[in-house]
């Protein structure tokens, strides 16, 4: 039975901080993998100052735990950890951090890509991109889950 | 006698509003008929589609028709993006 914890946080996400105590609660696991997404400071509109993430209290909490829940009964995981922010995000803040702890390295791996593809666009939470265009106006964009994300999905799912 | 609506992501800035309640005796009495109505009236000003909106009763999404009961939380919204 894996150890499971989801967190959907407003406050910042320190994905170092939450590493380092996965790794000590995992001490004895023969492979760990970790993955951090970031906001991007820049997209195809322009300047991006911050994301805001809306979110569904109850729900979004349980669409993150479901997905890691799938995620343990696929592969053979010791260890998931799962942290996504909701609300304002700031360029260069992480968004998102996900960590996977096996006795071989490729369930781990394949765990935590598993873990972000399903997060993309499963999560219930819906991401708005804002900032300053090249001309100097400003943008405030809802952002849809891209065919790349489905194409992604679909990877786990032929 | 009453339903709570949510509305969430582009759904809620199209609809200009995060919730409201109805009487269940407006709502038509399923999900898809309360949709409708909801597309007619709240979502008109934005001019969304039903085939934009995404749905939930009780926070557990639901693709098709479902009869709505006393006390039911009803949630339109758009397209999932996290990550």
């Amino acid at each position: 039975m894996a150890a499971i914890e989801t967190l959907l946080l407003q406050e910042a996400l320190d994905g170092q901080a939450l590493y380092a105590r996965f790794i000590a609660a995992n001490r004895l696991s023969g492979a760990l993998v970790s993955f951090s997404g970031r906001v991007r400071d820049t997209s195809a509109t322009g300047a991006v100052s911050h994301l805001y993430l809306d979110w569904y209290p109850g729900m979004t909490e349980r669409s993150l735990a479901d997905i890691a829940a799938a995620a343990a009964d696929r592969f053979e995981v010791e260890a998931l950890l799962v942290a996504h922010r909701c609300g304002e995000v700031r360029a260069g803040e992480e968004i998102v951090f996900v960590a996977a702890a096996s006795a071989h390295r490729r369930a781990a791996f394949e765990a935590a890509d598993y873990l972000m593809d399903r997060l993309k666009s499963e999560a219930a939470l819906w991401k708005r991109e804002v900032g300053t265009t090249l001309e100097g106006g400003g943008f405030d964009d809802w952002i849809e889950p891209t065919q790349k994300d489905s194409a992604d999905l679909k990877r786990w799912n032929p | 006698m009453t339903v709570d609506i949510l509305f969430f992501g582009k759904v809620a800035d199209k609809a200009g509003i995060r919730q409201l309640k109805m009487e269940l005796s407006d709502t038509g009495g399923s999900l898809l008929a309360l949709r409708d109505k909801a597309l007619g009236t709240v979502f008109a000003a934005g001019g969304l589609d039903a085939t934009q909106v995404q749905m939930s009763v009780n926070q557990v999404r639901v693709t098709g028709d479902m009869p709505l009961s006393d006390g039911d939380e009803v949630a339109f919204f758009s397209a999932f993006s996290g990550g």
